[in-house]
C-alpha cells in the first residue's frame, strides 16, 4: 500500500508558497461563504476548519442555497492558560462572529464555531488583539502543547505550563503569511519570498501528519501522555524535578475496518535531563519529519514510522541527532487520567482553585444554566485566571479565599452547580461530531449527556453513583476524544449506532478492547447493566472497572498496540 | 378577409340607429359610398355657406385636447392613452403628455385640458412627475386663465392620504385661474368602469358636440379589424378577469432559522396570450384567510352563512380599513361613536395599524349579509415584479414573495396576499393571475449595453428575470448586481443561480450587504459606496442603472448615496449630483421598480 508516490496535500503544501495559497483572494469571493479545495487544507496550518452545517444539508439546494459553510477556529494556547481579560475578548469574540458558545478541546484550548467566510478575518484580529493566535493549531505542523492542568499546583507544574509555552513558541513556523493573511501584515512576494521564508525545523512540505506534544505530572495522568505523538513524564526525585521520560508513537485515530491502522500508546524512549527537553523534542519531530509516511496520509503519523522501523533505530536516530544519548526510563507511577473535579489548594496552601466539570466542553447558555453568563461574570471581576483541562473542564484558579465565596455564590445564581450527579460523568469526555464535524458518522456531543443520565439510572440501582469510571464517547474512530483510553468507550458508526469498547486502565497505560458492535442505545444499556451489577457486587478491593471487565472475561486485555484488533469476541 | 364598411359599435348613434344603419351599409358599393361621402360633405358645405361641394370630404379645424397624466405604474397612463382614441372618436384633436416629460408651459397654452393623477409614498406624486408637480405648485406656475380642466385622481383608499395628489392638482388648477369643466372623482383600485364614464362625460362637457362637426372629420376606423369588437388595446387578463394558473413549484427560499419568509413560486400555463416581458409585474388575485373571514363574520353575527364566507374569502377586501368605509358602517349602524372617528385627527389615530376586524371589533354591530357586502370593496390584487423570463421558461412565471406579517393591537396579522401563497397553496393547485406591464423598468435595447442592478430583499426578483432574459437572447453586456438581505447563510436569495451566472460570465459582478451578520449594519447603499470609483467607471461607459425593491427601506438610501456618488464624479455639490441622477433617469439610464 505505501507506493512512494508522495500523495497530493505533500505538492500542496510545497506550492503553497509557506502556507499562503490563495486565502486572501479566496476571503474576497463574497458570492460563496465556501474556499477553494486547497485552500480548504492550507487554512488548517492557520488554525481553522472550513466546515458546513450539517444539520441542514439536506434542504440547502433545493432553496437554491448553496451549503451553509461556517468556519472553525481553534487557538493555540499552550497549556490552556488566559487571563481573564482575555476570556472577556474571546467571549466577545463568541458572542459576536461565532455561534455564542467557546469549546473547550480535548487539548486544553478554545474552538469557535460558526464563524463565517465574511468573519474570518476580524475574528483572527479580534483574537491577535488579545495576545493570542491561531497558528499552527491545526495541519501537518506541532499542534497546541498541553500540560498537566493549573501550574498554580506547583512548582513542577509551572515548570511543565513553561515547557509547554517554550516548546510550542520553538515549534512555531516561521512563514509570514498568517500576519500577511489576518492581520494585514505586510506582503512578502515573489522573490523574495523563496529568500525571505525558510522553515529550518519543517522545511517547505512540514511534517508528512500532525504533530502533538505533551507535558505529564505524576501522578496526574489527565493530558493522557501516551496517546500523543511525543510525551514527558516530569521525574521528580526527593522533591527535585531531575528530569522527564520521553515517550514516543502515541495516537488514537484509526479507520473501521481497516487493521493496519489502529490506536497506539506511546512507548518511552528514554530520560533526558530539564534543560535538554526542547533539543530532544525537536530532534524526534525533524527524523518523524525525514522517515515519515508521506505517501499514505492513513500510515503518516509517528506511531506507525516507530511501528515500522523499530524503537530502537528510531531512538539511534534521534541521538545520533542529538549527538548524546538518552539516558534509562526513570519511574514514575500515574493514578488517574480524569481531573479532580471540586475546589482544592497547591503546595502553597494559600490560594484555592476549582476545577468545574463543564458538559462535552461547552460553554453556552441554556434556558437552565447560565454558564456562559457565569464564567463571564466572574471574568469580569479580575478575581481568578482560568485554566483549560485536557478533559475538556475548567480551573477557575489562584482565588483567594474570599473571591472563592464569590465565585460560588455567581455560579449558583446563574443556575450552574459544583457538584456533578456522578462519578461517571466527572470522568467523561464527548467529542464535537454533529453538527460540524465534517468526520462524524455518528452523535456525541450532543447526545452524550442524555446517555450518560441512562446509565446513572443503573449505577442507582447498583449504588455505584459515586464510583469513579472512565466514560468516553466519539462519533466516529478518530478518537478525538481518546475513547481507547476509557474504561467504557463508545465509537460512532454510523446514526445511532456505535462500537462499544470495554477494558482500558484508569490511569490511562492501557487501551481497551472491542466488546459488541453497532448497538444502539437499548443494547449498550442492556449490555452495560448486568456488568456494572456484578462489578459492584464482585469487584475485589480497589479494583478499577476497566480491570474487573478483563478479569470477569468480558474482553481481553490490549497488552500490545498492534494487537488493539486481535483476541476480539463480540458479545 | 372581406372587408366591410360597418359602423363600430362606439360610433356617435344609438345602438338601434348604427344597427339599421348597417344593414344598408353593408350591401353599398365603392360608388355608392362615395357617392353618399360627397353628398354629406357638399351638404355641411352648404349650411357653411357657399363652399364648393367636394368629393372627398373636408376636415375643419378640430378642437384641441390636451390630455396629461401622473403615473408610476400605468394605471393613470392607460386610461390617458384610452382617453386620447375616445376624443379623437368625438373628433377632437387630442394629445396625450407624460409629467415626467412635460413642462409646465404646456399647461398655459393648454385650452382643454384633462389630467390623470396617481397617488404614491404616503400622498407623494409617482416619482417621474415629482418635477412637473412641484413647479405646479410652486408659484413659479403661471396664470392658467382660460383653460378649462377635469381631473381623475386614482389612490387606494388603504392609505390615508387617499388620492391625495389628484386633489391637489385639482384646487391648484382652480387657483391659478383655470376653469373646471367637469367635478374630479377619486377612484379606487377598482376604478376601470367608473373611469370610462368619466372619461366620456368629461370629455362631452370639455369639448361640446357642436364644437366638434363630426360629419366633417374623416372618422379614423379601422376596418381591418372585425368591425364593431371592443377597443384592441384592452389587456386580455386583468384583477376582474385573471388567469388561473397551476403552482408548479412553491418553495421558501430562506435557510431553516432565518428571520425572513420568501416564497418562489412558480406558475405554469398553457395561454400563449399570457405574455409578459422582464421589468413586468404580475399581479396575483390572492384569497383572504378562511379563518380570519369567518372571525369577522361572527363579529357581525353572520357566522352561519357558509356561501357567504366564501363569496368574501375569494371576492372581497375584508382586512383593509378605509375613511369611506368607516362613513359608510356610521351611516348603516348609525352609531355616533363611528362617526365621531371621522372627525379632526380621529381617523387616522384609529385606523394606524389597524384593519376591518378591529372596526367590528371596537364598535359591534349585527349587519345583514348586503350591509357588509355594502361595505367592502372588491379584493384587490398585488403586483410582484416578475423574477422569470418567458424565453427562459415558455409558459411559465416565476414570482418572489415576501411573507408579510406583523402584530399590532395584540392581534397576530397576515399579509392578505403573501401568506396566501405560502400558508394557503400547494403545488398542483391554482393561482389567479395577470399581466401588469412596466414599460419604466426594461433591459437596455442594446444588449452590450451595461446594467447595474440593485435591489434589497425582493428587490432581486426582476434582476433573476434580466439575467435570463440576456442569457436567453445571447446578449454580451457587462452586469453587475448588488444585493443586500439579513444574513448571508440564510437569506441569500438564489445564491446558487448567482454562483453559476458568475461561473459563466453572464454576470459579471456581484456585491453583497447583509446587514445582519456584524455588529454594524452593512446595507446595499454603503457597498455602492465603497465601489463608486468603478460604479463611476460604468457609467462613464453608458451604464444603466436599476433599483427594486422596498421604497422606505432601501430605494431612499440608495437614491441619496447614487447623488453623493454622481456629485463626486461630477466635483459638484449634492445639486450637481442631482441633477445629473435626473439626466440619466430622463435618459431613461436610471430605472426604479420601488414599492
Ligand atoms: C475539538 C476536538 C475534539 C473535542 O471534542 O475536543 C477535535 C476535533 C476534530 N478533530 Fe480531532 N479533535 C480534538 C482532539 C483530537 C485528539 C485527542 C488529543 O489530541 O489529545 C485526537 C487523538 C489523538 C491523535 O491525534 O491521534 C484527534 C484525532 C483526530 C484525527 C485522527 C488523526 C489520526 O492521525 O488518526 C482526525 C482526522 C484527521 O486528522 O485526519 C481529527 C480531526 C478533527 C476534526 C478537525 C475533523 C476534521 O478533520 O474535519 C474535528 C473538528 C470537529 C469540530 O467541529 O470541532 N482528529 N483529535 C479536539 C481538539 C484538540 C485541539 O485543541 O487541538
Ligand atoms: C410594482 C410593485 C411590485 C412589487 N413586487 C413585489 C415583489 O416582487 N415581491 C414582493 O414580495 N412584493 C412585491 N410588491 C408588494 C406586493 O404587491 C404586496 O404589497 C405585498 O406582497 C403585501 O401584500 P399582502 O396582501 O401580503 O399584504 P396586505 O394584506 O396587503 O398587507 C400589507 C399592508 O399591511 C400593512 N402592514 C404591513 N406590515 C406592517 C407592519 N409591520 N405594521 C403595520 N402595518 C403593516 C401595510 O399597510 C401594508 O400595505 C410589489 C408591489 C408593487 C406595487
Ligand atoms: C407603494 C404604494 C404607495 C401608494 N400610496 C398611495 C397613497 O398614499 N394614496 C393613495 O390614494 N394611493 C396610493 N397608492 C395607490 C396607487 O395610487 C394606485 O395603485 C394607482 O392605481 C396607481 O396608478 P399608476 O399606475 O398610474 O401609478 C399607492 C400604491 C403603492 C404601490
Ligand atoms: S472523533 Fe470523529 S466525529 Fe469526533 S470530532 Fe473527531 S473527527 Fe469528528
Amino acid at each position: 500500500m505505501t507506493d512512494d508516490k508522495p500523495s497530493k496535500s505533500e505538492f500542496m503544501k510545497e506550492k503553497s508558497r509557506f502556507l499562503r495559497g490563495t486565502i486572501a483572494e479566496g476571503l474576497t469571493h463574497v458570492e460563496s461563504g465556501a474556499i477553494s479545495e486547497d485552500d480548504f487544507q492550507l487554512l488548517k496550518f492557520h488554525g481553522s476548519y472550513m466546515q458546513d452545517d450539517r444539520d441542514v444539508r439536506g434542504e440547502r439546494s433545493k432553496k437554491k442555497l448553496d451549503k451553509a459553510y461556517m468556519f472553525m477556529i481553534r487557538l493555540r494556547i499552550p497549556g490552556g492558560f488566559v487571563k481573564p481579560a482575555q476570556w472577556r475578548q474571546l467571549d466577545d469574540i463568541a458572542m459576536k462572529y461565532g455561534n455564542h458558545s467557546l469549546r473547550i478541546t480535548t487539548r486544553a484550548t478554545f474552538q469557535l464555531h460558526g464563524v463565517i467566510k465574511s468573519n474570518l478575518k476580524r475574528t483572527m484580529q479580534g483574537i491577535s488583539a488579545a495576545c493570542l493566535d491561531t497558528i499552527a493549531a491545526c495541519g501537518d505542523v506541532t499542534r497546541g502543547v498541553m500540560s498537566v492542568a493549573n501550574p498554580y499546583l506547583s512548582k513542577v507544574h509551572q515548570e511543565a505550563y513553561e515547557l509547554a509555552q517554550r516548546t510550542s513558541n520553538h515549534m512555531l513556523p516561521k512563514t509570514g503569511a498568517y500576519h500577511e493573511i489576518w492581520l494585514d501584515g505586510e506582503q512578502i512576494v515573489g522573490k523574495e519570498l523563496a529568500t525571505a521564508e525558510s522553515e529550518p525545523i519543517y522545511g517547505p512540505r512540514y511534517l508528512p501528519r500532525k504533530f502533538k506534544f505533551v507535558f505529564a505530572v505524576p501522578p496526574d495522568n489527565d493530558v493522557d501522555v501516551f496517546a500523543h505523538d511525543c510525551g514527558f513524564i516530569a521525574i521528580v526525585e526527593n522533591g527535585k524535578l531531575v528530569g522527564w521520560n520521553v515517550t514516543v508513537g502515541g495516537g488514537m485515530g484509526m479507520t473501521h475496518g481497516v487493521v493496519e491502522t489502529f490506536p497506539r500508546l506511546g512507548d518511552v524512549l528514554g530520560f533526558c535531563p530539564h534543560d535538554k527537553v526542547i533539543e530532544v523534542a525537536e530532534k524526534i519531530l525533524t527524523v518523524q519529519r525525514d522517515w515519515g509516511n508521506r505517501s499514505n496520509r492513513a500510515r503518516a503519523r509517528l506511531k506507525y514510522t516507530i511501528e515500522d522501523r523499530g524503537l530502537d533505530n528510531f531512538r539511534t536516530e534521534v541521538e545520533k541527532r542529538l549527538g548524546f544519548p538518552l539516558g534509562a526510563p526513570r519511574p514514575y507511577k500515574f493514578e488517574r487520567t480524569g481531573d479532580f473535579i471540586g475546589w482544592r489548594q497547591g503546595q502553597d496552601k494559600k490560594k484555592w482553585h476549582l476545577t468545574l466539570y463543564i458538559e462535552s466542553g461547552r460553554i453556552k447558555d441554556t434556558p437552565q444554566h447560565k454558564l456562559r453568563s457565569a464564567i463571564r461574570e466572574i471574568a469580569d471581576l479580575d478575581i481568578c485566571d482560568f485554566v483549560m483541562t485536557a478533559n475538556q473542564n475548567l480551573v477557575f484558579a489562584n482565588v483567594s479565599a474570599r473571591s472563592k465565596v464569590k465565585i460560588e455564590q455567581i455560579l449558583a445564581a446563574h443556575n450552574v452547580s459544583l457538584a456533578t450527579s456522578s462519578g461517571l460523568r466527572r470522568n467523561s469526555i464527548a467529542c464535537v461530531a454533529l453538527p460540524t464535524c465534517a468526520l462524524a458518522l455518528a452523535e456525541s456531543e450532543r447526545y452524550f449527556p442524555t446517555l450518560l443520565t441512562k446509565i446513572e439510572d443503573i449505577l442507582d440501582k447498583a449504588g455505584l453513583r459515586e464510583d469513579e469510571i472512565v466514560i468516553r464517547m466519539t462519533g466516529c474512530p478518530n478518537g478525538c476524544g481518546r475513547p481507547y483510553l476509557a474504561e467504557i468507550g463508545f465509537v460512532g458508526r454510523s446514526p445511532g449506532l456505535y462500537n462499544l469498547y470495554l477494558g482500558a486502565a484508569f490511569d490511562g497505560t492501557r487501551m481497551n478492547k472491542l466488546y459488541a458492535q453497532d448497538v444502539d442505545e437499548a443494547r449498550a444499556l442492556a449490555l452495560l447493566d448486568p456488568i456494572l451489577c456484578r462489578y459492584a457486587k464482585e469487584r475485589n478491593e480497589g479494583e478499577r472497572f476497566g480491570d474487573f471487565t478483563i478479569r470477569a472475561g468480558y474482553v481481553k486485555p490490549t497488552l500490545v498496540s498492534n494487537q488493539f484488533h486481535a483476541d476480539v469476541t463480540l458479545a | 378577409m372581406t372587408v366591410t364598411p360597418l359602423l363600430p359599435r362606439n360610433a356617435p348613434f344609438l345602438p338601434e340607429d348604427i344597427d339599421m344603419l348597417n344593414k344598408v351599409v353593408a350591401r353599398t358599393t365603392p360608388q355608392q359610398r362615395s357617392w353618399l361621402a360627397g353628398f354629406f360633405a357638399g351638404f355641411e358645405a352648404a349650411l357653411g355657406g357657399g363652399a364648393l361641394p367636394a368629393a372627398a370630404p373636408v376636415a375643419k379645424p378640430r378642437a384641441p385636447l390636451t390630455i396629461l397624466y401622473a403615473s408610476e405604474s400605468g394605471n393613470s397612463e392607460a386610461l390617458a392613452n384610452k382617453a386620447k382614441k375616445v376624443a379623437q372618436k368625438n373628433g377632437l384633436d387630442a394629445k396625450v403628455f407624460d409629467m415626467a416629460d412635460a413642462d409646465l408651459t404646456l399647461l398655459a397654452k393648454a385650452k382643454n385640458l384633462v389630467v390623470y393623477a396617481a397617488t404614491w409614498g404616503e400622498g407623494d406624486p409617482p416619482s417621474r412627475a415629482a418635477d412637473f408637480y412641484q413647479a405646479l405648485m410652486s408659484d413659479k406656475a403661471p396664470r392658467l386663465d382660460g383653460v378649462r380642466f377635469a381631473v381623475l385622481a386614482l389612490g387606494d383608499t388603504a392609505y390615508v392620504n387617499f388620492c391625495g395628489v389628484g386633489k391637489a392638482i385639482d384646487a391648484r388648477l382652480e387657483e391659478l385661474g383655470a376653469s373646471r369643466a367637469a367635478d374630479r372623482v377619486d377612484l379606487d383600485l377598482d376604478y376601470a368602469k367608473q373611469a370610462a364614464e368619466w372619461t366620456e362625460g368629461a370629455l362631452a362637457k370639455l369639448a361640446p358636440p357642436e364644437t366638434a362637426p363630426a360629419g366633417g372629420t374623416v372618422v379614423h376606423v379601422d376596418f381591418g379589424g372585425a368591425a364593431g369588437q371592443l377597443d384592441d388595446d384592452e389587456p386580455q387578463f386583468t384583477d376582474e378577469r385573471p388567469l388561473e394558473a397551476e403552482i408548479s413549484a412553491l418553495v421558501n427560499l430562506n435557510g431553516t432559522g432565518s428571520t425572513r419568509e420568501t416564497w418562489h413560486a412558480e406558475f405554469a400555463f398553457d395561454t400563449p396570450a399570457f405574455s409578459y416581458q422582464p421589468g413586468d409585474a404580475i399581479g396575483l388575485v390572492p384569497e383572504n384567510d378562511p379563518l380570519l373571514v369567518d372571525e369577522l363574520l361572527k363579529t357581525v353575527g353572520l357566522g352561519s352563512d357558509a356561501a357567504l364566507l366564501l363569496k368574501l374569502q375569494k371576492s372581497y377586501d375584508v382586512t383593509t380599513l378605509s375613511r369611506s368605509l368607516v362613513e359608510n358602517y356610521a351611516k348603516v349602524t348609525g352609531r355616533g361613536d363611528v362617526k365621531a372617528l371621522l372627525e379632526g385627527e380621529a381617523y387616522p389615530k384609529f385606523a394606524a395599524d389597524r384593519q376591518l376586524i378591529d372596526l367590528f371589533e371596537a364598535y359591534p354591530e349585527k349587519l345583514t349579509a348586503d350591509q357588509l357586502t355594502g361595505l367592502l370593496r372588491p379584493l384587490p390584487g398585488r403586483l410582484y415584479s416578475v423574477a422569470s423570463s418567458l424565453k427562459a421558461h415558455p409558459g411559465e412565471a416565476h414570482l418572489l414573495v415576501g411573507a408579510v406579517r406583523w402584530e399590532s393591537h395584540g392581534k397576530v396579522r397576515k399579509g392578505v396576499s403573501s401568506t396566501y401563497l405560502g400558508e394557503r397553496r400547494k403545488v398542483g393547485t391554482t393561482a389567479r393571475l395577470y399581466v401588469k406591464p412596466n414599460r419604466h423598468f426594461r433591459l437596455p435595447p442594446d444588449g452590450h449595453t451595461p446594467i447595474i442592478m440593485i435591489g434589497a430583499g425582493t428587490g432581486v426578483a426582476p434582476y433573476r428575470a434580466f439575467v435570463e432574459e440576456r442569457v436567453a437572447t445571447g446578449s454580451k453586456g457587462k452586469s453587475w448586481l448588488f444585493f443586500g438581505e439579513r444574513n448571508f447563510t440564510n437569506d441569500f436569495l438564489y445564491q446558487l443561480e448567482w454562483q453559476d451566472y458568475l461561473g459563466s460570465g453572464d454576470l459579471s459582478r456581484i456585491d453583497v450587504a447583509f446587514s445582519r451578520d456584524q455588529p454594524e449594519k452593512i446595507y446595499v447603499q454603503h457597498r455602492l459606496w465603497e465601489r463608486r470609483a468603478e460604479l463611476q467607471n460604468w457609467l462613464q461607459d453608458g451604464a444603466h442603472l436599476y433599483v427594486c425593491g422596498d421604497e422606505k427601506g432601501m430605494a431612499k438610501d440608495v437614491d441619496a448615496t447614487l447623488v453623493k456618488i454622481l456629485a463626486e464624479q461630477a466635483k459638484g455639490d449634492e445639486e450637481a449630483g442631482r441633477a445629473k441622477l435626473k439626466e440619466l433617469t430622463k435618459a431613461g439610464r436610471y430605472q426604479r421598480d420601488v414599492y
